[in-house]
């Protein structure tokens, strides 16, 4: 069987409204994940006494679990106790709550690097808290997380693909759905590969482009 | 959770299984990652470039879709793939994409100058490796190879979609055969019952990887951990 450009032509349409579905439901979470990213490395951070360590287990749980089983769980699961979302809704919930777990490590892992030294200098200074987490450690943390939180969203993007196992008709399952029918496993797997290569190459050339724009001010 | 009880020798079959699979994927996966990863350190361009190439393909395809692609094109090709050896296949190709970066880096991480001291010294580049190179890299790579495993173990869970009957395959099984004798949906409950043990076991690993970073020192180079 050889290689058969003209068939990717003919479903070129039906691979591009896949696409569509993942970078629609891949931008949500993502943008999901960070709120949650920000508010458990929030939580984290004031040590609230019991959420704390509620966000803590809520990390280890995810890290730790693979994500296809978690997909299913919310899928097949959580409808078995009464609890039924849609299609769409459950792909997004598991990639943000996934995606937001090591947002959250990502946040944290910035914000241990500001030294103990920059607090007491602000204090010195008279900043008050607020104004020492605004002005100092926010901006500093963030540069320091990015290039973490980036890939992250790129790791999200990838995992969408998971999504394909409860059938969300998003690019992975397109190429199944067709395979399952024309049997070009081949050209669509070649296709969708070349895709998904394209769109991680992006995103890392935008992410690489960020991380330099915010080294700019520490540039002598 | 009378299902678990009653189906427990069902589940342990599927737990040796995937415990089967990341055992093989990590034994291939060390292979690959250990020879590819020291070429990538030595000096010529075209063979750093070749697996710098091999190691970014295989990281920016989803999973997923690796492990699809050998089981379903394999076959047209005319080659004939057990879900077995395709899962095997798919995942040693990602994980050791994953090693490969951990121990180049891992390398890179010991100093130039211990190199330059035992050239110096006159030991051949062999015993360089064996007495000083991997031994102070070892210090970066086991914490992060570790991860690796902890990642691999999560990964073989892919195994359900192409018909290996390991742990998560079971759990579908007994929640399809229990739907269709009727009565409750048991999904919440063997699904629950899936998650804690994968946490179980990757927790453990997760510990380990910490208490060896904790163990070996901290290198100042901390190695990327792999994404899934």
């Amino acid at each position: 069987m050889s290689f058969d450009f003209d068939y990717l032509l003919v479903q070129w349409p039906a691979l591009l409204d896949g696409l569509w579905m993942t970078l629609q439901v891949s931008a949500l979470s993502i943008v999901l994940s960070l709120l949650i990213g920000v508010l458990g490395a929030g939580i984290r951070l004031f040590k609230l006494p019991l959420m704390s360590q509620l966000v803590a287990l809520y990390v280890e749980l995810i890290r730790n679990t693979p994500i296809l089983v978690q997909l299913f769980f919310i899928f097949y699961g959580l409808p078995a106790v009464g609890l039924k979302l849609s299609l769409y809704w459950s792909g997004v919930l598991c990639l943000s709550l996934w995606a937001g777990a090591y947002q959250i490590e990502n946040l944290r892992g910035g914000l241990a690097t500001i030294d103990k030294g920059l607090c007491e200098a602000s204090m010195a200074l008279n900043l008050q808290s607020r104004q020492f987490f605004r002005l100092i450690a926010i901006p500093i943390a963030f540069r320091i997380s990015l290039p973490a939180m980036l890939n992250t969203a790129i790791s999200l993007l990838k995992n969408s693909a998971y999504l394909q196992t409860i059938g969300l008709a998003e690019l992975t399952f397109v190429a199944v759905d067709r395979i399952a029918t024309d049997f070009r496993a081949i050209e669509m797997f070649a296709a969708i590969c070349v895709i998904y290569l394209a769109l991680v190459a992006v995103l890392a050339l935008l992410a690489g482009r960020l991380e330099a724009r915010l080294q700019r001010p520490f540039q002598l | 959770m009378e299902f678990v009880i009653e189906n427990w020798g069902f589940i342990s079959k599927g737990l040796l299984m995937t415990l089967k699979l990341a055992l093989v994927i990590l034994l291939f996966t060390t292979l690959i990652s250990v020879v590819l990863g020291t070429l990538a350190t030595l000096q010529s361009r075209p063979l750093r470039w070749l697996i710098h190439a091999y190691v970014e393909l295989f990281r920016s395809i989803p999973l997923i879709v690796n492990v699809f692609f050998i089981f379903f094109g394999a076959p047209l090709l005319g080659v004939d793939l057990s879900p077995f050896a395709a899962v095997t296949l798919g995942l040693t190709l990602w994980g050791s994409a994953n090693g490969i970066e951990i121990v180049r880096g891992g390398l890179l991480s010991v100093a130039r100058h211990q190199w330059k001291s035992a050239w110096a010294l006159g030991l051949r580049t062999w015993h360089i490796y064996v007495y000083i190179i991997v031994p102070q890299s070892l210090k970066a790579i086991l914490p992060a190879y570790t991860g690796l495993l902890t990642l691999l173990v999560q990964a073989t869970s892919l195994g359900a979609l192409v018909g290996v009957g390991e742990f998560l395959k079971v759990g579908q099984i007994i929640v399809e055969r229990s739907t269709m004798m009727g009565g409750e949906n048991p999904a919440f409950t063997v699904y629950s019952v899936v998650l804690l043990i994968y946490f179980v076991i990757c927790s453990a690993l997760t510990w380990f990887s910490r208490y060896l970073e904790r163990r070996l020192g901290r290198t100042s180079t901390r190695l990327s951990q792999p994404l899934p």
